[in-house]
């Protein structure tokens, strides 16, 4: 009993722990909509270009959150501009301006002259979170939350057939920059507690879970979040005890989760559930 | 043909130099059920999006006799893809597919109303999936998933509906259900135009051919397009025109 009360005994693992939870909500009800229009890539240049405002910001001596939402927002700003682009095709746009960035990222926080490391940013430090960055969370989350229930439709249109949405009147480009646009507040939130490596993770990997196990979107949202917060508080637990790194056993947790629910549904995704022509 | 419910003007698509499609002109009353025939390649695809405003394109495209395009006219348009241009595993149910065709009628943060939801399950039912709303999509058949399609489209109360090889990979008995379908919507008004490459069908089945090859090769009853001359035309090899002209008798 004492291994599952004495990690919530410190506020310091309070604060963790509440960091996590708004991560389990906040990233699967995204990265549901990361999974289905296969932007994991999208996902995981992003999480990594913004290593480059963290770094700028820690120079400067502001908030590194705030550095994360404005390289977020550059960066998505440059995909818009520059994804479109046909020779050269969207991931491959992705891949060189989600590297440029974190590159960026590496050489100033590796110019700097304090005893910051660069691995506190890379793989997070949710044990350090404090209340300013929960509330600042918090609040970009719930927004976030807000815009995904408030454009639920019109995303699953564009999401499921482009086409007739474009011609039914939804405006299928606007959806998409919003998309992105919060995948840089997932990635803002996640920044302190996963670190920029392993915000992907918690992108990805619930949505990806749920997908498994869900036959329509409501489903695969809440079994999304179900399974984000869990890996959280439990990759934190185990983190606990086991004196390991939180955003890494998070991102583990995650991981074998998936896998188990991959291996009890392969049944049901064996070849002979084709579609019949009739 | 009393006033066209879409008259199609001078269109034409082209990607760089390459013209896809040319001076296409043709009107089509309601009511009306229409096979567009002609090989893979021909341009049937492009004509249908541009017809939708989906590509750039050159011309005029009037439904009820207003320029659409513009923005909201369109939508009186309805477009069913080839089956390969969506996503077939999506986790959606099939009523939710059909409430899509809701969305014209009220602003994207609108949850649909109880009128919406009664407009999707007459429509499924119209199209014999009564009863279908909380299945997903996945669970569908081939037949039955050009059904739920039509419903959407259904649903959208377009008056004129562009089917993109709705019968392919579908098997006998649904083809039929599905033909059943598409004459019991056009004896009540809408306009269909379905791109096939049953000549037979288009034969048997249709009151209108138009044939497509870059251009519109052939317009008229499936007895003066389907003709040695017109397939020669439209399908464009001397060697090929018995073999179309069998499978057409």
């Amino acid at each position: 009993m004492h291994w599952l009360i004495d990690p919530f005994q410190a506020e310091f693992m309070q604060r963790a722990f509440l960091a996590a939870i708004i991560i389990g909500v906040v990233a699967p009800v995204v990265g549901t909509w990361v999974v289905l229009r296969r932007m994991a890539n999208l996902g995981d240049a992003m999480s990594h270009g913004t290593l480059a405002g963290v770094g700028i910001a820690y120079a400067a001596g502001v908030n590194v959150l705030f550095g994360a939402m404005g390289a977020g927002l550059i960066i998505a700003l440059l995909l818009l501009t520059f994804s479109g682009n046909r020779r050269l095709g969207q991931e491959t746009v992705i891949t060189v301006i989600g590297t440029a960035f974190f590159a960026l990222g590496v050489v100033v926080i590796s110019r700097l002259d304090t005893g910051v490391e660069l691995t506190h940013f890379l793989f997070g430090r949710v044990l350090t979170v404090q209340w300013n960055d929960i509330w600042l969370n918090l609040a970009l989350g719930g927004a976030a939350v807000a815009v995904v229930a408030l454009m639920f439709g019109e995303l699953r249109l564009a999401t499921f057939d482009h086409v007739q949405a474009e011609q039914v009147g939804v405006r299928v480009e606007l959806v998409q920059g919003v998309l992105v646009m919060l995948l840089a507040v997932v990635v803002v939130i996640s920044l302190r507690a996963v670190g920029t490596v392993m915000t992907v993770t918690m992108l990805v990997t619930p949505a990806a879970t749920a997908r498994l196990i869900a036959r329509d979107l409501r489903r695969m949202t809440l079994w999304g979040v179900v399974f984000g917060v869990s890996e959280g508080v439990l990759g934190l637990m185990i983190a606990y005890h086991l004196s390991s790194a939180p955003g890494a056993t998070i991102g583990l947790v995650a991981a074998v989760v998936f896998a188990v629910v991959f291996a009890i549904t392969l049944p049901k995704r064996m070849p002979h559930h084709h579609r019949p022509l009739g | 043909m009393s006033t066209p419910i879409l008259e199609v003007r001078d269109l034409g698509v082209h990607y760089g130099e390459r013209h896809a499609l040319r001076d296409v002109s043709f009107a089509v009353g309601a009511g009306e059920l229409i096979a567009v025939i002609g090989p893979n390649g021909a341009g049937k695809s492009t004509m249908f999006k541009a017809i939708c405003g989906l590509v750039n394109h050159e011309g005029v495209v009037e439904v009820n006799g207003v320029h659409c395009h513009d923005h909201t006219d369109r939508m009186d348009l309805a477009y069913i893809p080839q089956r390969n241009d969506s996503d077939l595993n999506f986790p959606i149910t099939v009523g939710e597919l059909v409430l899509a065709g809701r969305r014209r009628f009220h602003r994207w943060y609108q949850r649909p109303s109880a009128t919406d939801v009664a407009a999707a399950e007459l429509a499924l039912e119209r199209v014999h999936l009564p009863g279908a709303g909380t299945r997903a999509l996945t669970e569908l058949s081939g037949g039955q998933l050009q059904r739920a399609y039509v419903a959407r489209a259904l649903a959208q109360e377009a008056s004129v509906v562009l089917l993109d090889e709705a019968l392919s990979g579908v098997d006998q008995p649904s083809t039929l259900e599905l033909l059943d379908v598409f004459e019991s919507l056009a004896a009540h008004g809408t306009t269909l135009l379905v791109a096939t490459h049953d000549l037979a069908l288009a034969r048997r089945r249709f009151g209108r051919c138009l044939a497509v090859n870059g251009t519109l090769r052939a317009d008229g009853a499936p007895a003066t397009v389907l003709t040695t001359e017109a397939l020669d035309s439209t399908f464009g090899s001397a060697d090929g025109t018995k073999g179309f002209r069998a499978l057409a008798d």
